[in-house]
Parts: C-alpha cells; structure tokens; sequence
C-alpha cells in the first residue's frame, strides 16, 4: 500500500504545482522523494533539471523566477543546510521568489541516526536566514503548495515546505 | 590580454537582443565599464551562484540567448554546476570563464592550483556540447565569436592579465532588489 499511496500523493502534488503554473523543477534525489521526483519527471508541463548540489537548484529556481517562470527545487533537508547562503541571498538581497519541497529527515520518524543532527538544525537555520517555512505532517497538509507559491511571491523571497515522511506515504512505513 | 579587451570582444559581437548574466568580482566590473546596452544581471553575491541562475534564466527564456560571464575564482565555488549544465543542455547558454588565476577583489590572492587548472577541459568532461580555450588576444576573437555562433551550451575559457579590481568605493544608484525590479521591467519590455 505504501507505493500506491506515495504515486496518489505525488500525483496531487504535482497537479497542485502544475495548477500553480510551476514550469521548472530542479531535484537532488532522497529515498523519501522517489514517488515525487519520478512523477515530477514524466510531467509534460514542467521542465526537470537534475542538480549536483542543492544550491544550484536554487539557483537555477531563482534564475527562473528572475526569467518570470515559477519554479520549484524538490531536495532533502540538508540541501537547505547547504544553501545557506544562497536561500539568505536569494530572500533578502536579490528578492526572488520560488518554492522548496524538502523532506525533514532527522526526527522521531527516521531509522537512521545519521540523519539526526539534520532534524535538530533546519528550523533554527531556516529561522535564523529568515526564510518563511511551513511543516507538512500529513498529506492534506501538502494542499498548502499553492498557498505557499503565492505567500512567496508576495513576500519575494524562498518558501520551504518541510515534508515528514508521513505527509508523503499517508503514514505507511 | 586585458580583461577590458575581453569584455569588449563580446560588446562588438552580442545580439542586440542577448542578454548577459555576470558573476562576481573583476569579470562583473569589466563589463560594466563597458556600459553596453545589452540587458544585464549582475548575479553577485552569492559566490558561486552565477552559472546556476544563468542556467535558470535559460530555460525560463528559451527565445533569449543568455550569455554568462564568469571569473574563475567565482566558478571554482561549484564545479558540479558544469554538469548540471551539461545535462540540462540550454541551446540558448553560452558561458566565457575569465581566467586570471587569482582571486582579484579579494586582493589578489592566487586560486588553489592556480595556472594548472583546465577550465575548458573541465566543461568538456562534464558533456558540454562545444568548449574553447583563448590563451591571448590573437586567439581570443575567433574564439568569442565561434562561442556566439555555435549551439549551446557553450564554454569558452578565456585567459586574461592579472589587473588590479579593488571594491567600488560608493554604495551604488540601486539596490540588487532594485535592479533586479529594472531587468525584469525591461525583460518584459519596458524601460
């Protein structure tokens, strides 16, 4: 049940950014992303670049917003912890909006304890650079997307959703 | 070479209609002493991020030829945006890595490796469809315009003198989130 309810979330997912106008995503792979990245691929509509580092994703969004297109960069949490500079560059000196859907690895819903600093530093860094963020625990929460583009553009800078594993399976393990 | 030189080898050839991103630093100050009319974007700062929002603006842009302008301190930051380029192959990027092998504003400092590194034959093994190399200004020319005229994505490593680039000294006319508002106005055809 587990990969049909990630396919049907990943589904709505896409729709929603599809509904939003989203024409770009930029995507550095996490085994919680499978579903989603693979349906973001096959979508007609939208223009999937493959990243190295998860700055360039936000590079290439913000270069995106700059050339008037909505984009998305779909990456794990560490990629917020590694775009540190270019998220508070992007949100306060160049003001360019896009969207982040990140999964927050590192909490009570991990298996892996290397992923765990992870969990104990994200909303403190996405605090402290001043990038607006929202948690989604499950999946009705991810209705948020559209709303979080739009609070993006209204206060051009970046806007994370942090995704828990639950939100993205319906709570399968 | 000069730097100057170099950037005005691409004033004389760019389309009207092309658009130029500018990484940081010295290669960012060369063209805009230039004052070319072409639509520009100074990308700086975050280091490094140049070449990506490059990217970004390509594919948002597809009917537009972006140009990059790149240091090679600047460029250094990430090496791994050369692939993602590769892959994503915009027909519509070009990019020109000026090399002077140090890290000009900065004071001059010189890049790790610095002289042994082959920037060309770096995008050439990341899958860039077509690269080149202008050790001077004999070369340089030919090399500038075969950059223009080929499909992308293009990469031309261009070998300048070491000059002097100090910080400007004023804060500048415009915010970056101004002038970011002023390329977008024109982008979509404004003033």
């Amino acid at each position: 049940m587990s990969a049909t309810n990630e396919a049907a979330i990943a589904e709505r997912v896409t729709a929603a950014l599809v509904r939003a106008r989203v024409e770009i995503a930029a995507s550095l792979p996490d085994s919680w992303l499978s579903a989603l990245i693979a349906r973001i691929e096959a979508e007609p509509k939208i223009k999937h670049v493959r990243v190295t580092r998860e700055d360039d994703g936000a590079g290439i969004c913000a270069g995106a917003s700059l050339g008037g297109k909505r984009a998305v960069l779909v990456c794990q949490n560490a990629g917020l912890l590694l775009s540190a500079n270019a998220l508070a560059g992007y949100a306060h000196h160049h003001q360019l909006p896009f969207l982040i859907l990140a999964v927050y690895r590192g909490t009570h819903e991990d298996r892996f304890y290397y992923q765990m600093y992870k969990g104990l530093v994200t909303e403190p860094l996405l605090r402290g650079i001043g990038v607006p963020y929202h948690v989604a625990d499950r999946p009705e929460d991810l209705d948020i997307v559209e709303d979080a583009i739009r609070e993006s553009e209204l206060a051009r800078k970046p806007v994370v959703l942090l995704m828990r594993h639950a939100a993205l399976t319906g709570g399968a393990s | 070479m000069r730097r100057s030189a170099a950037a005005k080898l691409f004033v004389e050839r760019l389309a009207p209609d092309d658009i130029v991103v500018c990484g940081l630093g010295s290669t960012g100050r060369a063209w805009r002493e230039q004052n070319a009319p072409h639509l520009t974007y100074w990308a700086s700062d975050p280091m490094g991020m140049a070449p990506s929002l490059a990217l970004g603006l390509a594919l948002a842009r597809p009917e537009r030829r972006i140009v990059l302008l790149e240091g090679d301190g600047d460029l250094l930051m990430n090496l791994g945006v050369l692939v993602t380029i590769a892959g994503a192959a915009p027909t519509n990027l070009r990019a020109a890595v000026f090399i002077n092998d140090r890290y000009e504003t900065g004071g001059g400092q010189p890049l790790p490796n610095a002289r042994a590194i082959g920037f060309a034959q770096l995008a050439a093994g990341a899958g860039w469809r077509w690269t080149g190399e202008a050790h001077d200004e004999t070369q340089a020319p030919r090399l500038v315009s075969g950059l223009l005229e080929v499909e992308g994505p293009g990469f031309l490593a261009l070998h300048v003198e070491a000059e002097a680039s100090p910080y400007p000294t004023d804060p500048g006319p415009t915010s970056q989130a101004e002038d970011r508002t002023i390329f977008q106005r024109r982008l979509a055809g404004g003033r």
